[in-house]
């Protein structure tokens, strides 16, 4: 379903200095419908990979293919029909694309196949928790794939991504693991040194 | 059939996605909640379903008649009508012309509604049988600027009510209500949905949660969820939150 193959982005400090200030690689594949947490520090680049696998941001190197089709290849206003960004209210950075959408691909799909969440507000106060994890559960079992970027900060967000992820992926300075299951993730030693106080909480 | 229904809506406010596959069924005589977080996509939801913005894509059906993409005024004379979550109210006169102004002999006839309207007792007749239904036949020749802020949600209602619509939407009747007057306004929802079918938005989900007969679920823009308030109220996370403590 998701493809992303020796996938490179760089920043770098300026249009002439082209000194890196930060670099993301990423290469994995997910074969199957599913929930897929990702987690990682502040800066780590989550939201820079989301922007890469729905093609808003192109990358460096690399490729990135949705449903069979290299997102980056797709119209700009088809692009979403393939891979859908759900944003933190404040965190819609938008890119220019130089190429023509008459010169691009159709997306080929009427509604998305992946779906990404990034940040979604997790509150206990007012039950929207249930309805949000059905959601993300319905999306499954129609066969969409379904990434959900998660900030852990209260003990019940390590509940709800063990409740409903069946895989990971960590974000750790610009590198990209993925790890198959909530045992592994909590095995993969960037992850226990960025939950911290989490874990040692829940345990007690 | 449903009378309301809305099939797969989509609307895009440039690269942000606002409302993805929006689909809702309102059955004739029952009351539809609409409920989800702060920039869920409610309102933007109600706009396009009452005409003032027009879907990217999507069909919606009235009555068994294709709706979709007509203007606001066109969509109002169907027999539908709607209520803002800001309010709309001509302060300055009195309450009574606030409804005649939205009564459709009124607006027929291309009346000027300062020489004419108070000489004519056909549609202050009209105009007190509305107000009458929210409870506010008593205010009838008070300015709209001193009633109190539940009266005036009243009065809103009652502005919706005036063309005699089939649906009336309610966006957030109780944004700004204390807890009278939003019991008040529960008590007059609960005796007008036996003459009208009634979609509101609300935030307050122990009101909403009394009153729907079926609740749509929204947030990114999709209905995440929709079902009766007792199968929502059924969810685990749901029973743990505050509303589940009252449950």
């Amino acid at each position: 379903m998701l493809d992303v193959t020796n996938l490179e982005k760089v920043y770098t400090k300026s249009r002439f200095d082209r000194t890196p200030t930060f670099r993301l690689t990423a290469d994995f594949t997910v074969e199957n419908p599913g929930i897929v947490g990702m987690m990682g520090p502040n800066g780590s680049g989550k939201t820079t990979l989301f922007e890469l696998i729905t093609g808003s941001n192109a990358p460096t190197a690399g490729e990135v293919t949705v449903a069979g089709r290299n997102i980056h290849k797709v119209r700009t206003d088809q692009r979403d029909r393939l891979a859908i960004h759900y944003h933190q209210s404040y965190q819609v950075r938008h890119f220019r694309s130089f190429k023509p959408n008459a010169l691009m691909e159709p997306a080929g799909s009427d509604y998305p196949v992946l779906h990404l969440f990034d940040e979604p507000q997790f509150n206990t106060q007012d039950g929207y928790i249930g309805f949000m994890l059905d959601f993300f559960r319905r999306l499954r079992d129609q066969g969409r794939l379904v990434f959900l970027c998660v900030h852990p900060n209260e003990r019940f967000h390590l509940e709800i991504v063990e409740e409903i992820c069946e895989s990971f992926i960590f974000v750790n300075k610009g590198s990209v693991t993925p790890l198959p299951d909530y045992a592994a993730m909590l095995a993969h030693e960037p992850a226990r040194a960025y939950l911290g106080d989490l874990l040692t909480e829940r345990a007690a | 059939m449903a009378l309301f229904e809305a099939q797969n809506l989509r609307k895009r406010f440039g690269a942000r996605v606002v409302l993805e596959n929006i689909s809702l069924s309102i059955e004739d005589g029952t009351v539809h909640g609409i409920m989800g977080p702060n920039g869920a996509g409610k309102t933007t939801c109600f706009h396009v379903l009452t005409g003032h913005h027009a879907p990217d894509a999507g069909r919606i059906t009235f009555a068994g008649r294709d709706i979709t993409g007509k203007k606001p005024h066109q969509i109002a004379r169907m027999g539908i009508s709607r209520s803002f979550q800001i309010m709309n109210l001509f302060d300055d006169t009195v309450v009574i012309e606030n409804v005649i102004l939205a009564l459709p002999e009124f607006r027929s006839s291309g009346l000027n509604p300062i020489r004419d309207v108070f000489g004519n007792t056909a549609l202050i007749d009209r105009a007190l049988a509305v107000l009458d239904q929210v409870g506010l036949a008593h205010r009838a020749w008070e300015k709209a600027a001193a009633l109190p802020y539940g009266e005036r949600r009243a009065l809103e209602i009652a502005v919706a009510l005036a063309p005699e619509p089939r649906i009336v939407f309610l966006d957030e009747p109780t944004s700004g209500l204390g807890t009278d007057a939003t019991r008040a306004l529960a008590d007059l929802i609960r005796d007008l949905r036996n003459r009208y079918t009634i979609c509101l938005i609300e935030h307050d989900m122990r009101f909403l949660f009394d009153l729907a007969d079926r609740i749509s679920v929204i947030h990114w823009g999709q209905v995440i969820d929709e079902n009766t308030p007792a199968n929502l109220r059924a969810n685990k996370w749901v029973a743990r939150s505050a509303l589940g403590e009252v449950a």
